[in-house]
């Protein structure tokens, strides 16, 4: 038997949907298969073998997910995220050698799963639950100081241009999933509809996340372009809705708040 | 083995203990990671990885590396592995003998392979490939395993004899490792510890296994047996002393605790090496 046809055909088994004794109790050429493949014996059968490997499969996977998406977990109960993750590794095959990286793309597939009817905001959940994940591995930057801003001269200040550090996820949400987050268990109550764009950021080794307000929520975008944006458009922007000094005020206010959470660098 | 020096006794390093460990309160001589952990653009995990290096020679433990796959070495993996470590200056790289991938996807584990001269060639090729992109000899670790597959034409140990041979590798030996497959398969463990070249081996692994009845599962999340015990030390008479690592991966105790099981490690090896 070649290398590639042993695994070819040990994968596909220990990956099924079904326990590879499911599997051969239906199919006699299944089973044929694997006792030609695999030697059994009195304490394990051939197929008792490969079970030992496909249930480590899944419950290794399994048990990340619910260990990186507790809230999302809880929210489902244990029984309907075991089916999910079941139908994920089905359609998501694991690609990437990091076990941390099996998650990435089950809050997208959760927003179409069955389970979504019944809770349209739990993709959002399991979203914010990953985007906190991933920021705490994401790279560093040295965000920009308040004491630093505040030895810009005056006149100089319209021409500094803003960035979000790297390790930032912009979320758009359709939810108020924080409150939800917050409670971090299944018995709170669902969250309300009311759409937001939440950052979620990095600040050292602690994750943080918060709704954007009114005036800030146009501009984040824009701040997380790589090319940033400069204080003198945010100011014009505010300035379409506030009288020129109140727009400079509001301006330097946004930016002390992104300075002291550490959100942004300065672009050269 | 010109490469492997004996660092003396280590542990695992693990979330827990990351921030004890960077500050130097491990009782031990060196540090093993999983390099997949630390294979990430930046924050805490590089941070206590370059904290830790300036406190313990460190060794890059890799699971992923899929070197029996019949995929092809993923060369992204091998850059992301050369970077780190060109920044960590590992004592040494090792991973295992086994594969963790088929057709582009993962399946995080440690699947064993056919014993088979075709096999043979595949995994020497593919040791002798790495080694040349890192730029050093690996060492090559035995899984547990729960299956024979029924073309094998040798044994495990002469299959890791050849492939030292061929690829010139060195060995990770782990004595648990030969404990369970032992017991799962049926053969006497120290026919292993006789077959494996013992200049090739660079590194003992010890840990715990759970006893499922009808087999015995590699889960690290109990003590050393004295089984093992006694497998080491057998293992040292054979070899000489080498560099040692406790690996522990649930059901972690404290870090005191977990250091005097390693130190147990010192105690029997020189017991065993006098």
């Amino acid at each position: 038997m070649k290398l590639s046809d042993t695994q070819a055909r040990f994968y596909g088994l220990v990956t099924a949907r079904d326990d590879v004794a499911a599997i051969a109790a239906r199919d006699p050429e299944a089973r044929a298969a694997v006792e030609e493949m695999v030697i059994g014996d009195a304490r394990l059968s051939a197929v008792d073998r490969l079970d030992v490997y496909a249930a480590m499969y899944f419950v290794r996977i399994h048990d990340v997910l619910m260990e990186e998406l507790p809230r999302t977990a809880a929210a489902l109960g244990g029984e309907a995220f075991h089916g999910v993750v079941t139908d994920y590794l089905q359609a998501c095959r694991p690609s990437h050698p990091s076990l941390r990286e099996a998650g990435a793309r089950l809050p997208a597939f959760l927003a179409t799963h069955p389970c979504a009817v019944e809770r349209p905001w739990l993709a959002e959940l399991a979203r914010l639950e990953r985007a906190r994940l991933e920021v705490f591995d994401g790279p560093d930057a040295a965000p920009a100081s308040i004491a630093a801003l505040r030895a810009v001269p005056p006149e100089r200040f319209g021409a500094l241009r803003f960035r979000l550090i790297p390790s930032h996820r912009l979320l758009d949400n359709r939810f108020a999933i924080a409150p939800t987050w917050r409670a971090g268990d299944a018995n709170g109550a669902p969250p309300r509809a009311a759409p937001e764009t939440m950052i979620v950021w990095r600040r050292d080794s602690a994750v943080f996340h918060r709704a954007a307000d009114a005036d800030e929520a146009p501009w984040l975008p824009r701040l997380a372009d790589a090319r940033g944006a400069l204080f003198a458009d945010l100011c014009a922007a505010l300035g379409e809705k506030l009288p020129d000094e109140a727009a400079a005020a509001r301006a330097f206010e946004l930016v002390a708040r992104w300075a002291a959470e550490e959100l942004i660098v300065v672009v050269d | 083995m010109e490469g492997f020096p004996n660092l003396g006794t280590g542990i695992g390093l693990r979330p827990p203990h990351y921030a004890d460990v960077a500050e130097g309160r491990a009782a031990v001589d060196w540090l093993e990671v999983i390099t997949e952990n630390f294979m990430v653009e930046g924050g805490n995990p590089r941070r206590v990885l370059r904290a830790v290096r300036e406190r313990y020679p460190v060794v890059l433990h890799g699971v992923s590396m899929s070197l029996g796959s019949v995929d092809p070495l993923d060369e992204r993996y091998l850059d992301g592995l050369a970077a780190l470590a060109r920044e960590i200056e590992p004592a040494w790289i090792s991973d295992h003998l086994c594969w963790s991938g088929f057709g582009g996807h993962s399946g995080h584990d440690l699947w064993p392979l056919p014993y088979t001269e075709e096999a043979l060639r595949h995994v020497a090729a593919r040791v002798s490939r790495v080694q040349e992109r890192l730029g050093r000899r690996i060492l090559v670790e035995n899984v547990s395993s729960y299956l024979t597959f029924r073309h094998s034409t040798m044994t495990e140990w002469e299959f890791l004899t050849a492939l030292a041979e061929t690829a010139d590798c060195g060995l990770l030996l782990d004595v648990n490792n030969v404990f369970v497959s032992a017991r799962n398969h049926g053969f006497d463990p120290s026919a292993f510890l006789d077959g494996v070249p013992r200049g090739r081996v660079g590194q003992f692994h010890l840990a715990g296994h759970s006893d499922k009845g009808t087999h015995l599962l590699d889960t690290h999340d109990h003590p050393v047996c004295d089984d093992v015990w006694a497998l080491y030390r057998e293992a040292v008479r054979r070899t000489g002393a080498r560099a040692t690592l406790l690996e522990r991966d649930d059901h972690i105790p404290s870090l005191d605790e977990l250091c005097a099981e390693a130190r147990r490690a010192a105690d029997v090896a020189a017991e065993a090496a006098a």
